[in-house]
């Protein structure tokens, strides 16, 4: 890779955008992002709430409450006598006993709550208005937040029971399942500090639980510019690929590298300068940019591989939307934990939010939030430059086609096999750590095999699904001896990517029962030489299984992956039974 | 008109071919599961009444007015443990023997001065605040009732308290309009595509060979995707009502749908026909369409607030005639198209 050429074509790509556009567009996008500005600060004045008048309350003008209703939005007055889902008389309030008669009255109710502190706030004599002054702070006890002593950082015993005995079962999380009620805590006052869960003073409605919302908002904040970016950068890249528009650079003396990495810089460095105002902007430090990075990279490199792929702008168009979907919701689940739990420190956006809030960043958290997207940033590009070529650009197949074409390009020798299994192990990470982050809230006993099943999908999949696009587009011979060997090598190149893992050790993510049971379940008591050779054995194997399928046919390789995926379970269970003792 | 259906049918089989409109049920299934799952695993942070009883906070209690909240504190989610000294509670709270602190003291003019302390940074933080704020507003409330005669206004008596389920508000709220617009933004999107690829292409030349006039073409197109938007919200207004959330007016919320997707092919249509380029077409077309959603969101009842009236049957005249009005809109912008792609004749 010459820098000179990639410095050429980054310039080439910017002056050619910029010269494209007619003065008519150009006025246009000024025109509507003028637009855009003018109303975002009338949207946050006018503050237009969508639940607007959606409860229906039957009062009289005269009653005080009528006063409770004009005050809160979801809250609409109507005639005593007409239709409504809840009604206030002289003697009482009755309602409907429908799902929205319940949810009107609850609204009702936390609305009067507010009502009263308004009018207490009127009061002459505070000290009998406002009887009771709060005042709350945080102090760390010295259990931890699974229950585990906080010294047990890293036990495998008991711990990671289904059974949830002593050491799981006396402080259980809270589970994401059942409905109730009361779910419209009213947050009135509160304020920023509030939100941030930092010590707060006053009457007990002005108090509010800790959740960082504030800075989950301008978190979003940073996303954004990633998508508009990245709907331009894949339009440029599908664009070389309509009337052959692209063959003139391929012919030209430079490398594909050169190509791919000269049209993403502008794009990269745009997104990069986007965040940086936004960081400016939200008042997050240097280093939200920093940890942004490589999210923003593997935006691009997606969107790269989906344009690589897509036969038209419409199937682009339902490319960047999943990608933008999937990875926003990447970055986004984990980061919702970022004031309570150490799973937080799988999504860049928590550093954001921890340098909104002043807390402090650890270089785990950092390399774990940072790592994953890059790594897989880095092989989605290389995929997706190994189909820069003529032979694939310019031809019309259906995506899963192109994709194992993609996956095919690079497979020259048996052990390049090994070598793009331990390259696919970022997206693994990946897949898993999303894993853990949807499932931890679940019980011990429903999370734990689920996450054991979804492991061995993930994995077996990652170990197998280019060996078997290696066979279909003729890379190797379609013999038994030839499947063992590239299966072997699949095995092998997983094992000792799988090392990487070790990057969960930083952030004390193991300590969690459900991470644990993702990242590291091994045989406790056995002899260290059995703790290296059965996980290799077992990647081994099932990679074995898996590549003799793919080298027969389709139907085979599903059957023989379902094998494989079974195998995988089987053994992580003995792994669980087994140190449970 | 016949030649326009085969142009639909070709523009419907398209999408059927790429197995995009598969993808797009996908995409809308992940988003509605993303945010739901958001919500619910936030309101089960917060509420005590989604654990079912299951968990109990323990409040370690001293003071001198500890008589006070014992008395008044104590309710379901909470169980009081008094203490003799603040040092004993505090150990207790360190060995986590109790969830939190109370210290309560009455000072002279009748105030009540409560020193909370809540564990940091567990799971259990959130509940525990909401359960003692909820405790102390029933202490606050009963406190006012006692110096009745030092206030010259009275507090409103509160409605009783009734099991509601916490994610009505936003389920019609938040994630209906979602389900609702992405369809007709998509419709929109891929229109703008259709046709600029077709202009990149060069193909759009070779269709208006064909005994069709760019406005057919751009009808046929249109008809397609204007119709595919409220057909994937009528499977999701199926699938919400399977499922228990009752839609009042599917119809009109149909109706709608089809006005704003109308709306917003049109826009779509038009800037890839007048661009002629994707990349650009698509990025105003993003832009604008976010801005006429910001724009419609400062109306009397935003288009948010319209589906989410319509839906819960607590639509008002006005409501309608925005209905109306959308509908009228999506005539005129469809109009214009016509008379845009025709060259701007007639």
């Amino acid at each position: 890779m010459k820098a000179r050429n990639v410095a050429r074509i980054a310039r080439w790509e910017t002056t050619r955008s910029a010269g494209d556009i007619d003065r008519e567009t150009a006025v246009a996008f000024v025109v509507v992002l003028v637009a855009l500005a003018a109303i975002v600060p009338a949207l946050v004045t006018m503050g237009p709430t969508p639940g607007e008048g959606i409860y229906r309350v039957g009062v009289s003008e005269d009653s005080q409450y009528a006063d409770v209703v004009a005050s809160d939005a979801q809250l609409a007055a109507v005639d005593p006598g007409a239709e409504a889902d809840v009604v206030v008389t002289e003697t009482g309030i009755t309602y409907r006993d429908t799902p929205k008669g319940r949810a009107a009255l609850s609204t009702l109710r936390s609305a009067t709550v507010s009502y009263n502190d308004f009018l207490m706030g009127q009061e002459p004599d505070q000290a009998a208005a406002f009887p009771v002054v709060v005042s709350l702070t945080y102090l760390p006890q010295s259990i931890s937040v699974t229950g585990q002593p906080a010294n047990g950082g890293q036990q495998t015993g008991g711990d990671t029971g289904t059974g949830g005995d002593a050491g799981t079962g006396g402080q259980e999380p809270q589970t994401g399942a059942g409905t109730g009620t009361g779910g419209d805590v009213p947050t009135t006052g509160g304020g920023l500090s509030g939100l941030l869960g930092q010590a707060q003073s006053g009457t007990p409605s002005s108090i509010s639980p800790p959740f960082p919302l504030q800075s989950l908002v301008f978190a979003f904040a940073f996303l954004l510019p990633l998508n508009v970016v990245i709907q331009a950068y894949g339009s440029s890249v599908l664009a070389e690929r309509i009337n052959r528009r692209g063959e003139p650079m391929l012919v030209a003396p430079i490398s594909r590298g050169d190509i791919v990495a000269g049209k993403t810089l502008p794009y990269l460095l745009g997104a990069l300068a986007l965040i940086s105002v936004i960081a400016v902007a939200t008042g997050a430090g240097a280093l939200s940019v920093l940890a942004i990075a490589p999210l923003a990279a593997l935006f691009l490199a997606a969107t790269f591989f989906g344009a690589m792929l897509a036969r038209s702008y419409k199937e682009l168009t339902f490319v960047t939307v999943t990608v933008s979907v999937g990875l926003t919701a990447y970055a986004f689940v984990p980061a919702v934990f970022a004031e309570v739990h150490p799973i937080a420190a799988i999504s860049p956006l928590t550093v954001v939010v921890d340098s909104i809030t002043g807390d402090g960043v650890t270089a785990g958290q950092l390399v774990l939030s940072m790592v994953p997207p890059g790594l897989a940033a880095f092989v989605l590009f290389g995929l997706g430059t190994g189909v820069y070529r003529e032979e694939d650009m310019f031809t019309q197949l259906p995506i899963p086609s192109k994709f194992l074409d993609a996956l095919a390009a690079p497979l020259t020798s048996q052990w390049r096999a090994g070598l793009w299994t331990a390259l696919f192990l970022p997206f693994v990470f990946v897949g898993e750590l999303f894993a853990v982050a949807v499932l931890f809230v679940a019980p011990v006993s429903v999370s734990v095999p689920l996450l054991l099943g979804a492991v061995a999908v993930i994995e077996e999949i990652a170990k197998s699904v280019h060996v078997f696009a290696g066979f279909e587009r003729g890379q190797y011979d379609r013999s038994v001896r030839n499947a063992l060997v590239v299966g072997a090598a699949s095995g092998v190149g997983f094992f000792l990517a799988e090392k990487l893992l070790l990057v969960t050790q930083l952030v004390g993510l193991p300590e969690l029962d459900v991470a644990q049971a993702a990242f590291s379940p091994e045989l406790l008591g056995a002899s260290p030489g059995l703790l290296l050779v059965a996980p290799l054995a077992l990647h081994v194997v099932t990679a074995a299984v898996s590549a003799v399928g793919a080298a027969r046919s389709r139907l085979a390789y599903l059957g023989t992956l379902a094998l494989a995926i079974v195998l995988h379970v089987a053994y992580n269970l003995a792994v669980v039974v087994v140190s449970l003792g | 008109m016949g030649s326009r259906l085969v142009l639909a049918r070709r523009t419907l089989g398209s999408l059927r071919s790429e197995k995009t409109i598969v993808l797009a049920l996908v995409i809308q299934l992940f988003i509605a599961g993303f945010s739901s799952f958001l919500v619910v695993g936030l309101v089960s942070l917060y509420d005590p009444g989604s654990t079912e009883g299951a968990i109990e906070v323990d409040v370690g209690v001293t003071g001198n007015a500890s008589g006070d909240i014992a008395a008044t504190v104590a309710d379901d989610g909470v169980r009081v443990v008094p203490f003799e000294s603040q040092s004993d509670a505090g150990a207790a709270f360190q060995r986590g023997d109790v969830d939190a602190l109370l210290h309560a003291t009455t000072q002279p003019g009748g105030r009540t001065l409560v020193e909370a302390t809540a564990p940091e940074g567990s799971f259990r933080t959130t509940l525990v605040v909401s359960e003692l704020k909820s405790a102390l507003s029933a202490l606050e409330r009963e406190r006012r009732g006692t110096f009745a005669q030092r206030l010259d206004r009275q507090p409103l008596d509160l409605p009783p308290e009734e099991r509601s389920n916490p994610y009505f508000s936003f389920t019609y709220t938040v994630l209906l309009p979602l389900l609702a617009f992405l369809p007709a933004f998509i419709s929109g999107s891929v229109m703008a595509d259709s046709l600029a690829e077709e202009a990149e292409r060069g193909t759009l030349e070779l269709l208006r060979v064909a005994p069709l006039s760019l406005r057919d073409v751009v009808d046929g197109k249109a008809i397609a995707l204007v119709g595919l938007a409220p057909a994937q919200v009528a499977l999701w207004l199926a699938l919400l009502s399977y499922n228990g959330t009752a839609i009042a007016n599917p119809l009109a919320v149909l109706a709608l749908v089809a006005g704003v997707a109308a709306v917003l092919v049109a826009g779509g249509a038009a800037l890839a026909l007048r661009i002629g380029a994707r990349r650009e077409a698509q990025l105003l077309y993003s832009f604008v369409a976010l801005g006429a959603f910001g724009a419609a969101s400062l109306l009397p009842q935003s288009p948010q607030n319209l589906v989410a009236r319509l839906a819960v049957d607590s639509a008002t005249t006005l409501t309608w005639l925005t209905l109306a009005a959308t509908l009228a809109a999506a005539g005129v912008s469809y109009a214009g198209l016509r008379w845009f792609a025709g060259g701007g004749e007639d």
